[in-house]
């Protein structure tokens, strides 16, 4: 797999890399090659430098310094010699190639009215290499079932850049539609019809439309197609029960997100995020989490060469937000009745059992609902009185 | 009667040659016509198709006739060959090898060199234009190439056979 890559490389660097022990060529995540500066290779977690002679180390003062020349060959080679085919991609930095992985560019950029047109004097470059972990989210996914409709819940996946997300809703997305939920519970349920809005050609890698990584036989992707549009050409057009969107930042993905999640439809999503206030930050994902749209976010972080996830659903997420708005007196009232109807669908196990029960109910419970929301006494007793106090009105 | 034979092969050889030349300069303004529609087709081909250049390249060889079909598929199957080489190292190398097949000029070949020093390395917009002038200059070629047809394509073939004559009633 890494071999049709290297051959992507100018051929000094091709050596280099090539000759690499096969213990580093395993763990191989990141090639960075930067004109006129030591080559670089991630693994493992790790980073090192490579020699002119092949060998890799800590010092960057002896590392191979890639040439104009190799770098020029290596942009060209990306392209496929046909820079005008990539416009769109380099005015967002990125190129994808075949086998999945993802390409950073650096350069100048050329403007045109403030917004960035094109991408010039490429000097820059980060590859990712993509790798299909078959069976890394077969711990996460019991964890995200929806048990009542059979399916999986609204998820929001979060980490910083490279801890394993598109690897992580590569592996959940083949999981979900071949049906390989990893639960007792789930074994009658089969697969879902899962629809992949793949922007960067990086989950499905798609080659002339097929995918070349496994996503299981009921998945449907549209290739480099933007996420805001694809997601709502999908619903109309292919009928998924699961959608899958990478990385969801601007405004239109979750506006489009939204439509989806109204549209009764699952929806699997990532997002940058080091934890869950960083979503409440960001004002496009803070919109969504507001209205308790994700019943459940998982959140990777990186020890070593493990992938540790911890997932939370979406009223730990509120804790989580409620503790950096719960100074505040006017948060709470704002807050607090909305939380009533909306952790109904979320199929957290106390809400799960109150869902189908009828609405009068719903003001009935109200008062002791904040003591089960909040299992840590310490954390919740801040916001608690404004709570009830929120909940009587309602 | 030896005599004769060889009078006759020389008129023979002169003539041929005559026509040899005249073909030349007949040929030229063709070659350049069809060099005009490849590089009509790669328009098309990057401005609408967006077509990757390998393939873009192959697909004006397989639209163009012979002797310039395999200088644009050479250059195709190098690019495609994965060694790592730029589009302008081996539309160089492969035009300027090659140009000898052809009955074009100096002239036609500048435009085209220029050409492939830019081909693949910008965005769309520019590519065009770059195509574009690269037609311009090859129009500009044709007419000239035309031009010299009308004047040199039977003088030439006359030049020949009247040459040939000269010799032998010189040798008579």
């Amino acid at each position: 797999m890494l071999h049709a890559l290297f051959e992507l490389m100018p051929l000094p660097v091709r050596t280099l890399l090539a000759g690499l022990p096969e213990s580093v060529k395993g763990e191989l995540e990141e090639i960075r090659i930067r004109e006129m500066r030591p080559l670089e290779i991630g693994y493992g977690g790790r980073f090192a430098f490579i020699r002119p002679d092949g060998t890799a180390g800590g010092d960057y003062r002896s590392g191979y310094k890639p040439t104009r020349e190799d770098c020029r060959a290596l942009l060209e080679s990306l392209t496929d010699h046909s820079l005008y085919a990539v416009e769109e991609e380099l005015r967002r930095g990125y190129v994808t190639v075949a086998g999945g992985h993802r390409i950073g560019l650096a350069g100048r950029t050329v403007l045109e009215g403030g917004s960035v047109r094109h991408l010039r004097d490429i000097t820059g470059f980060n590859v990712r290499i993509a790798r299909a972990r078959t069976g890394c989210s077969s711990k996460l996914l019991p964890m995200l079932l929806d048990r009542s409709a059979r399916t999986v819940r609204h998820t929001l996946i979060l980490s910083p850049p490279q801890q394993g997300k598109t690897t992580l809703l590569r592996d959940l997305a083949r999981a979900v539609s071949s049906g390989d939920w990893n639960d007792p519970i789930a074994r009658s349920w089969g697969g879902r019809k899962v629809g992949i809005v793949d922007e960067r050609s990086e989950i499905a890698a798609c080659e002339r439309g097929v995918p070349t990584f496994d996503l299981g036989p009921r998945c449907d992707v549209l290739d480099a197609c933007p996420k805001a549009e694809g997601l709502m050409m999908l619903v109309r057009s292919m009928s998924p029960e699961v959608v899958v969107a990478d990385e969801i930042g601007r405004p239109e993905d979750a506006e489009a997100l939204r439509e989806a999640l109204h549209a009764g439809v699952r929806v699997i999503a990532t997002a940058h995020a080091s934890d869950l206030a960083d979503v409440f930050k960001r004002p496009a994902l803070a919109a969504l989490a507001d209205e308790g749209m994700f019943g459940a976010y998982v959140l990777l972080s990186r020890s070593g060469g493990r992938v540790e996830h911890s997932v939370f659903n979406s009223a730990e997420a509120e804790e989580a937000m409620r503790r950096r708005h719960g100074m505040r007196p006017w948060a709470a009232p704002r807050d607090a009745p909305r939380d009533t109807p909306r952790e109904a669908p979320a199929a957290v196990p106390p809400a799960a059992g109150r869902a189908p029960g009828a609405s009068p109910e719903l003001a009935a419970r109200a008062r002791p609902m904040p003591p089960i929301r909040s299992p840590n006494p310490p954390l919740s007793s801040l916001p608690n009185p404004l709570d009830s106090g929120g909940g009587g009105h309602a | 009667m030896l005599k004769l034979i060889g009078a006759a092969l020389v008129l023979f050889a002169g003539t041929m040659i005559g026509f040899a030349q005249g073909a030349r300069f007949a040929e030229r303004p063709r070659q350049i016509r069809h060099l005009l529609h490849a590089l009509q087709r790669l328009e098309t081909e990057i401005g609408y198709g967006q077509t990757p250049l390998p393939e873009a390249l192959q697909r004006v060889a397989q639209a163009i006739p012979k002797p310039l079909s395999a200088l644009f598929a050479q250059v195709a199957s190098a690019l495609r060959s994965g060694t790592g080489v730029t589009v302008r190292e081996c539309w160089e190398r492969t035009f300027a090898d090659g140009w000898p097949s052809t009955s074009m000029r100096g002239g036609e070949r500048e435009a085209l060199l220029r050409l492939g020093a830019t081909l693949g390395g910008s965005g769309k917009e520019d590519q065009l234009k770059h195509v574009r002038l690269a037609m311009l200059q090859l129009q500009a070629e044709e007419t000239a190439a035309r031009e010299e047809q009308q004047k040199y394509e039977k003088l030439s073939r006359s030049l020949g056979v009247l040459g040939a004559a000269l010799v032998v009633i010189l040798m008579l």
